[in-house]
């Protein structure tokens, strides 16, 4: 898995894992079963196994949701069968991550804060090789450093975990092959899901970003709202950065650009030729960067050259053209 | 009057065939770098350039097999011995005998079609820059496969300036090479050689 992370969820949705905890109301009062989360995992998919069936009596249906008391929003508790079944996590049953209380219907509140997080679940099962999950701790070092988990710690602060970004009933990264203007309005859809307030001709803080239509639908958000320092080709940093920290400087890009053009580079030109082949990958491929090879000092002396070769031609050519007068008249 | 028939219907067809991908090159190229959407449009460009520059790799392993296979390589072959003398001869008349009309240091024959400064313009510009400038287009079309930093540099830089800068030689190259096919003994002699294949000259000395 290459760590470009690409996911497909939506934010509103995702913010249904820590909710999901929370029934309120339920018309089913089926006995939940507490089994080996390990049980079976490789004869049948995660959502018929265990208890999962008796969660999804109830989670499957689409209407499934509450309204907070406290936020007046609409919480999604609706699991998304077939999104489920194709994800990373489909090998799990629903018991293997949610262990406790919910035998009662509605759930309790205090269900709720059995505090799941992607980092800990993964952490704890580094040893189990069925199902061997990638380690998160580094990007969870990185997001502690995000502008994200910076403000929800200040007072009043709204909460901010993995799951307001990615649904982990959905997570897929998306394969290789997916063409990269999907990749990138995939990336983007997370950001812009939230961040509606720069939906607009003219997104706020980006007065600066010359056509940033163009912009947003050919490089990712966090192309730029990541540190350019330290960056790993393969695994984009979870260190979101505000606007004031964020890249501003075009050159970044349109130029040498180092750490910022690389990844993007690399991220293009590996989807690419996955997706096309060799050949077809050579000529279509559009990883290049209008000004990425822009040399102020090359293309000064490259030109100085030329034109001043071009001036020497026509001095040459008017000192041959005399030359070839001269021999007529003499003639 | 003297006709040689220098250039075989391969030749002129690979000569022109070539100038015209790296004409086609050159544009895009200068579309991409400058960003100049009105001359060529950028998602029209960069296809293109991708496309004639895989065509002009095929384009100069042609060259190499009609130099090595149909005879045209003995006129790359530098002769290290009268090559001082011959280079001296050949400038001078370019900077001073062409302006009093000095007859042509160099006389056209079968076996030998180019003269010193030619010979070395087209051997460093067909066997240095050339595979230079692919080499570094195709480490772009396949910069995932390089390595990240190069002697310190990001890899792609690197190869980023390699290409322009051999771009711009390139270019000069192109200038001068229009110029001088123009010194022969009328200024189209040599054009017409090249879109014909015969050598034609009316002086014996031109």
């Amino acid at each position: 898995m290459t760590g470009n992370l690409l996911l497909q969820h939506r934010c509103g949705a995702a913010r249904a894992l820590s909710a999901l905890i929370v029934l309120l109301w339920s018309a089913l009062p089926a006995a939940v079963v507490a089994v080996d989360a390990r049980d079976g995992a490789d004869a049948e998919p995660g959502i018929t196994r265990g208890d999962s069936p008796a969660c999804m009596r109830c989670h499957w249906m689409e209407t499934m949701a509450y309204r907070d008391r406290e936020t007046r929003e609409i919480v999604n508790l609706s699991i998304d069968r077939d999104a489920y079944e194709h994800s990373v996590h489909h090998e799990l049953a629903c018991g293997d991550c949610h262990e406790r209380g919910y035998r009662r219907y509605p759930h309790r509140t205090t269900t709720a804060e059995e505090g799941l997080t992607c980092v800990g679940c993964h952490e704890e099962r580094q040893g189990d090789e069925r199902y061997s999950p990638p380690n998160l701790a580094g990007f969870d070092i990185q997001f502690q450093h995000s502008v994200h988990a910076l403000e929800a710690k200040e007072p009043g602060g709204t909460p901010f975990s993995c799951f307001s970004c990615h649904n982990p009933h959905s997570f897929k990264p998306l394969p290789n092959d997916t063409p990269v203007k999907q990749v990138v309005a995939a990336n983007n859809g997370l950001c812009l899901d939230c961040h509606t307030e720069l939906l607009t001709p003219v997104p706020k803080g980006h007065e600066w970003l010359p056509r940033p239509q163009a912009h947003w639908s050919a490089v990712r958000c966090f192309d730029c709202h990541t540190p350019l320092e330290g960056r790993d080709l393969y695994a984009p940093s979870h260190e979101l950065l505000g606007a004031a920290e964020s890249n501003q400087n075009c050159v970044e890009c349109h130029s040498q650009g180092g750490e910022l053009l690389a990844q993007l580079y690399v991220h293009r030109a590996e989807q690419e030729r996955e997706q096309k082949g060799l050949l077809a990958h050579a000529v279509y491929n559009d990883a290049y960067i209008i000004g990425m090879s822009r040399s102020p000092i090359i293309d000064r002396i490259g030109l100085a050259v030329v034109v001043l070769m071009v001036l020497g031609i026509v001095a040459h050519g008017f000192g041959r053209y005399l030359a070839h007068k001269r021999k007529r008249e003499a003639r | 009057m003297s006709a040689l028939y220098l250039y075989p219907v391969w030749l002129r067809l690979w000569h022109w065939l070539n100038a015209t991908l790296f004409l086609t090159s050159l544009a895009t190229g200068i579309s991409m770098h400058f960003s100049l959407g009105w001359l060529i449009p950028f998602d029209v460009a960069v296809p293109v350039h991708n496309a004639a520059g895989i065509l002009l790799t095929v384009s100069w392993a042609a060259f190499l097999i009609g130099n090595a296979f149909g005879g045209n390589g003995k006129h790359y072959l530098v002769n290290i011995r009268t090559l001082p003398m011959d280079l001296y001869r050949q400038t001078r008349y370019y900077l001073y005998g062409i302006f009093v009309n000095e007859p042509h240091p160099f006389h056209v024959s079968a076996q030998h079609k180019l003269n010193a400064l030619q010979t070395l313009s087209y051997v460093g510009v067909m066997y240095g820059l050339m595979p230079l400038l692919i080499v570094s287009g195709w480490a772009f079309l396949f910069s995932g496969e390089l390595p990240e930093t190069l002697f310190g540099f990001g890899t792609i830089w690197l190869v980023a300036m390699a290409h322009l800068l051999l771009a711009w030689m390139m270019l000069l190259f192109l200038v001068v090479h229009v110029y001088i096919i123009t010194t022969g003994e009328t200024p189209t002699t040599n054009l017409k050689a090249m879109i014909t294949g015969w050598h034609r000259e009316k002086g014996t000395s031109g």
